[in-house]
């Protein structure tokens, strides 16, 4: 496995070398985040009141589960799905391509794979922060079912950086800020509305569980209702090897093109 | 031994050839100067040395160093001032110069107060690099680059855009680095520049080094009373297309 990446890649990143570039982040995140937690924060609340409590008045349960508590643990999901991709959209390209940040860093003995690490293990982290900051609010209205729901933030962060490799993947591939939209309107909004958070896909036609399948967003929605409603360890599992899996198969695409672009 | 060896150096971007195939030698303790019109592969050969551009052909070792293969051991050893001030915008004066201890790995202790003193810098030391001026960002790229005590520094364009009050005290900087025995290599446009603090020179045009020696040689060599003669009868008087 190592040879092979090492193969793909040219040469393997050094966590040492990641930790000290996501500490960077760190350190700018506790100067600013008072003033960027909130409206990431705030966004799957007012989808909870409104879909939740508008239509979940109308709306009493789904296959058993009261809709309100089946949204919300949905919906835990998405935030991490949101706050990985904000970061590995427009955050990395104003540290990329406006503020030369990793020229600077690449003058340094830190490489590209190291980057590509640091700013996936930085998106996941910002990711678990918002979903775990959701997840309290979701317990506080008492939607949250199972003691299991205590090991949801380990599960974010694996959704975090599968989001955030994939954004990070597009934002180094794609060179233009005005072709940004397109990720979120053609990608992130579709995966936000069909991968059965607000509405089960089991009495949708078959071709929609395959198109689900192979979605993220599907997967971790399948990992936070299994964790928060009641335990399914099994599947919670089985989600968490595809998020695995698909965050690892990616990792070659952003340190080809951030090196493409940065030392070619 | 030298600092930096390169050796029938290439560097194309597509059609575009940046550098066609230079030797030089850069000899530890001297300062090593690039002179030459815009787009003459000036910054590209720095690119290479300090490894954000690949070796296109031929060699290049940096303190005995393959850069190709030991990118990270040389880049450990090396200070680099970039053209673009690419300072950490979010973070203060202080904390470029910590986050960069972090990054080599060093322990900063007290060699960021005294970096500070020394770039003149100590109450801006909680200042963005937005707050600071011109000149003063300069000197905080080039304290930057001192903070892992390189054996070699590489400084592109290190004066351009600078009045000349800022412009005499980064000479002055470079001066006092020269005599602490550091290595240094930088770009420049202006003559002066290259005269006061350039021990030898490479007058590049067209991605080759055309002429090279110590400013004097320069002058002798081709009967100019000064090295702007030399630059111009080398390069031409018209301007590039």
């Amino acid at each position: 496995m190592t040879a092979i990446a090492a193969c793909t890649l040219g040469s393997l990143p050094n966590p040492r070398m990641a930790y000290r570039v996501w500490r960077r982040n760190l350190l700018v995140f506790s100067k600013l985040w008072r003033g960027s937690l909130l409206p990431n924060f705030i966004d799957p609340v007012f989808y909870l009141l409104a879909m939740g409590f508008g239509l979940g008045t109308y709306l009493q349960s789904v296959n058993g589960i009261p809709y309100k508590e089946f949204i919300a643990s949905g919906l835990v999901a998405s935030s991490v799905m949101w706050a990985a991709s904000f970061e590995t959209t427009w955050n990395i390209y104003f540290r990329m391509t406006e503020n030369k940040l990793y020229d600077a860093i690449l003058a340094t003995p830190v490489e590209v794979e190291d980057i590509v690490v640091a700013e996936v293990a930085w998106a996941a982290t910002r990711a678990v922060i918002y979903g775990t900051a959701f997840l309290l609010i979701v317990a506080l209205f008492g939607f949250v079912e199972s003691p299991w729901a205590v090991f949801t933030p380990l599960f974010l962060a694996l959704g975090g950086a599968c989001f955030g490799m994939m954004g990070l993947a597009f934002t180094t591939a794609v060179n233009r800020i005005d072709l940004y939209s397109y990720y979120y309107t053609l990608l992130i909004t579709p995966l936000f509305l069909f991968s059965g958070i607000f509405y089960p896909l089991d009495r949708l036609p078959e071709w929609t569980h395959v198109v689900a399948w192979f979605t993220p967003l599907y997967h971790l929605v399948q990992i936070t209702r299994g964790l928060i409603l009641g335990p399914e360890l099994l599947s919670v599992l089985g989600n968490a090897v595809w998020l695995l899996v698909l965050t690892s198969l990616l990792f070659a695409i952003p340190v080809r093109a951030m090196r493409k672009r940065l030392v070619a | 031994m030298n600092a930096v060896e390169g050796r029938g150096l290439r560097k194309a971007y597509g059609a575009i050839v940046a550098v066609d195939g230079i030797d030089f030698d850069v000899r530890e303790r001297e300062c090593y100067g690039f002179l030459g019109p815009n787009g003459a592969g000036k910054t590209t050969t720095m690119k290479m040395i300090y490894g954000l551009a690949s070796v296109g052909a031929g060699s290049l070792e940096v303190l005995g160093m393959d850069v190709a293969r030991q990118r990270r051991e040389v880049k450990s050893r090396i200070g680099v001032v970039p053209q673009d001030a690419n300072l950490d915008w979010e973070l203060s004066a202080r904390e470029n110069l910590e986050i960069q201890a972090r990054y080599h790995g060093v322990s900063p202790d007290g060699r960021i107060d005294e970096l500070l003193r020394d770039a003149v810098l100590e109450q801006r030391a909680d200042s963005k690099p937005r707050e600071l001026s011109g000149g003063m960002q300069r000197r905080l790229l080039i304290a930057r680059a001192l903070v892992n005590n390189p054996q070699l520094i590489v400084l592109d364009e290190p004066t351009t855009g600078l009045d000349p009050q800022a412009r005499l005290a980064v000479w002055g900087r470079l001066e006092r680095l020269k005599e602490q025995g550091v290595t240094l290599i930088l770009t420049t446009h202006y003559m002066e520049e290259a005269e006061r603090i350039c021990d030898r020179l490479a007058i590049m045009d067209n991605g080759k080094i055309v002429a090279e020696g110590t400013p004097r040689e320069l002058c002798a060599r081709y009967e100019q009373p000064n090295l702007e003669g030399v630059f111009l009868h080398i390069t031409g008087h018209g301007l590039r297309e």
